[in-house]
């Protein structure tokens, strides 16, 4: 007669621990949760399940518009069959860059809108729609409250895809529902991508940032008064010759 | 009836011809018509005059001046869109008396009617004289003037209208074609240049034209005026050609199919102010609506709402779907996203929903490929119903694809495109390997020159270039040095300098 009641609520916490949006600490042991490839083994290895997550929000905070999301989300953009669907871009993404990244512009669509009822509502019908496998929207000017967050996150969870919310900088400070929390920053030689909140990992000491190389195509002559010092072992003429090619290539500019 | 019976028997067609020759005047719904000189126009030459005008010297044919300067005339241009339209209106009341309507206008002359086939329609009506009177007097109570024209076939009928004989009901073909042979062969308005020729040649009415036929082979005729004019005057008089069995190979009869409109009305017990309270009427209503396009397989792209009040006041919600529908659920979310974006105008006593337009969903096409899976399918659809919810709540313009243009300078080199619309992505070897930023700015922003170097918010460093990017030489001439320029806090800039003007500008950013 006693067993049933306890038979009862064990079944009931098993469901409970079955459900992906209870947090249990610094467990890992969780229920796995359908992923998508970043293209980048380090960032991988630092995600839960080894990949961006779908079917939940991932915020990245950034300064600017210039922090390398295409670099981020390049390799899972090409990779994706669906559609990708750009909300409210600060600029027109240009299609030759597209086109030599190998992303199907004929899947790429942009949506633009005014006001922050709009952006929400075509927030949660493209996180919601089966179709919409990548979805990068930018929250530029009116920030979004926990509420209005928790609105997105609910929406990601219906749908299929990969959900990724651009937010400035300061929204690091607040605090917010999204189940993935990273922000970006670009040095000399890297993006460093530095992952502040995972559902089910305790982030309790500041991890080091994971460094994703920038295209060597980008990083072009040393500056100017590194030149003499690039070629070791070059001849001065040799050294010379290339720092007065450098030179008249600027000057033409003035 | 037995006058009926014992003429007209079963098999042969009986046709009776409503020639609406006041039409063009009649459509335009002028008032005091009848007492002023009114002319309708048509590419500058006169159509139609009343007879005010008629009495001034007005003549068809003349051209617009002359007739304002004989009768000082109100002159209206022809609207042939409001004559179908009557026309139509008026098939849709006359399908009450047979099933079997055709419509008839000359391409040469503005004379237009309807044709209608009552041979089946007798019994019902009690006899050709009862039918006529009925019809005759549904049209005297609309605003037509109409004349009749009473024969074996519909061209006969059409024909007779311009001579119009009482109907008694004792007619036979012969008569008809009796009648027939004594009218003036201008009236094959459909074939003005045989008239000329035929009256060259010494004819004068259809029974010159049955007594050459009768005469000489019917081929003789066909050889001298053509197949089709042949063709006209056999259909005239109903005269078989080759076969032996003509009635076997009759021409099927034309079967009137009245234009269905979809149209419910919920009236409420108490008047409705909050949009919310009206979600499940509305509902309601959609799933009506979704019974009826499945059933007979149409699917719809345009309904109306119409919102009434208790003084009458009204207010029209149109809704349009990008993709035809036949399932409610995305005209329900495109009601309430219209529905959200206004307020009511005031408290709803009554709700309409109206649909006029539905299309076979078979006239749909498809795209057949067995490679994808049913999940594709599905993810199209949903996909199409998320685009559709988001055009109508943002706007048409709001949503767009990119597509790249064969043009030299990058502002010009891509375009922004519909949904529908397929994107070109062949780029130029010459674009392949060269560096492209990932945003473009709208328009390029200028730079600041200082002592220390080039500033845009930041001190610039060029890296890579420069990358000569002219105009073609048709176009206004530019010519462009492209740099990676890296700002100080390591963001790569897309600028270049304009030769021309000697400036620096910021055109993109590597992202």
């Amino acid at each position: 007669m006693n067993s049933t009641p306890t038979d009862t609520s064990d079944t009931r916490l098993e469901q409970l621990l079955k459900r992906s949006d209870i947090w249990r600490g610094n467990s890992r042991a969780l229920v796995p949760q359908p992923t998508l490839d970043t293209g980048y083994t380090e960032l991988n290895a630092s995600l839960l399940n080894g990949g961006w997550p779908t079917r939940s929000l991932v915020e990245v905070c950034q300064r600017g518009l210039q922090q390398q999301e295409w670099l981020l989300f390049s390799p899972v953009l090409k990779a994706v069959k669906g559609y990708i669907v750009l909300l409210n871009p600060p600029a027109l993404p240009f299609c030759q860059a597209l086109i030599q990244a190998d992303i199907d512009l004929e899947r790429v669509i942009i949506v633009e809108v005014a006001n922050k009822a709009d952006f929400l509502a075509s927030f949660v019908e493209l996180a919601r729609s089966e179709s919409c496998e990548a979805l990068l929207a930018w929250q530029q000017h009116q920030a979004l409250s926990y509420t209005e967050l928790r609105k997105c996150l609910l929406a990601s969870n219906e749908g299929s895809g990969l959900c990724a919310l651009l937010r400035p900088e300061s929204a690091q400070q607040q605090s917010s529902p999204a189940s993935l929390r990273l922000s970006t920053e670009i040095t000399a030689t890297a993006v460093q991508v530095n992952i502040f909140k995972q559902k089910g990992i305790l982030q309790q000491h500041k991890s080091a940032p994971i460094a994703l190389p920038l295209p060597t195509a980008w990083k072009g002559l040393l500056p100017y008064h590194l030149l003499d010092q690039a070629i070791p072992g070059h001849s001065d003429a040799a050294g010379k010759r290339k720092k007065l090619a450098s030179i008249s290539s600027i000057k033409r500019g003035k | 009836m037995n006058s009926a019976r014992h003429y007209y028997r079963p098999g042969s067609r009986l046709w009776l011809a409503l020639r609406f020759s006041h039409l063009p005047l009649e459509v335009c719904q002028l008032e005091d018509a009848a007492n002023k000189p009114i002319v309708i126009i048509e590419k500058q030459r006169v159509i139609y005059l009343n007879k005010c005008a008629y009495a001034a010297g007005v003549r068809y044919g003349v051209d617009i001046t002359t007739a304002q300067l004989l009768s000082q005339c109100e002159t209206h241009p022809r609207d042939k869109q409001k004559e179908v339209t009557a026309l139509n209106e008026l098939s849709a009341q006359l399908y009450q008396f047979t099933p079997y309507i055709e419509t008839y206008i000359c391409q040469h002359v503005p004379q237009s009617g309807l044709l209608l086939e009552i041979s089946t329609c007798l019994k019902l009506f009690s006899g050709v004289r009862a039918l006529v009177a009925q019809i005759v007097h549904y049209l005297q109570s609309t605003a037509y003037t109409c004349e009749y024209g009473f024969a074996h076939s519909a061209k006969g009928a059409w024909l007779l209208s311009f001579q119009p004989t009482e109907i008694t009901g004792d007619e036979t073909k012969e008569i008809f074609c009796e009648r027939l042979k004594n009218l003036p062969i201008q009236l094959l308005h459909d074939f003005p240049a045989v008239i000329d020729a035929l009256k060259k040649t010494g004819f004068a009415t259809l029974g010159d034209i049955t007594r050459q036929i009768e005469a000489q082979k019917i081929s003789s005729i066909k050889k001298r005026f053509g197949v089709a004019f042949t063709q006209t005057i056999c259909d005239i008089f109903a005269i078989e050609q080759d076969l032996q069995q003509r009635s076997l190979f009759d021409k099927p009869l034309t079967v009137y199919q009245p234009l269905e409109v979809f149209s419910e009305n919920i009236q409420f017990d108490y008047p409705i102010s909050q949009s919310d309270q009206l979600h499940y009427p509305i509902e309601h209503l959609l799933q009506n609506l979704s019974q009826y396009l499945r059933k007979r397989q149409f699917a719809c792209q345009h309904i109306e709402w119409q919102f009434s009040d208790i003084y009458h006041n009204q207010f029209l919600l149109p809704v349009h779907s990008d993709s035809e529908e036949s399932h409610w659920q995305l005209l329900y979310d495109l009601t309430l996203i219209q529905l959200d974006n206004r307020e009511l105008p005031f408290a709803v006593d009554s709700l309409t929903l109206t649909c006029r337009d539905a299309s076979l969903v078979q006239h749909q096409s498809q795209t057949l490929a067995f490679d994808h899976s049913r999940k594709s399918r599905s993810g199209a659809r949903s996909f199409a119903i998320t685009m559709a919810k988001l055009k109508a709540r943002l706007g048409d313009a709001a949503i767009y694809k990119l597509s790249y243009r064969d043009a030299l300078l990058p502002e010009t080199s891509q375009a922004t495109i519909a949904l529908h619309e397929a994107a070109n992505q062949q780029l130029p070897d010459i674009h392949k390997k060269a560096l492209r930023p990932t945003w473009l700015l709208p328009a390029p922003a200028i730079i600041e020159e200082r002592k220390q170097g080039l500033y845009w918010r930041g001190p610039l460093t060029l890296v890579v270039g420069p990358e000569r990017i002219r105009s073609s030489w048709w176009e206004t001439p530019s010519a462009r040095d492209y740099f990676i320029a890296q700002r100080h806090d390591h963001v790569r800039l897309w600028v270049f300098l304009d030769l021309h003007i000697k400036t620096w500008h910021v055109h993109g950013i590597f992202g």
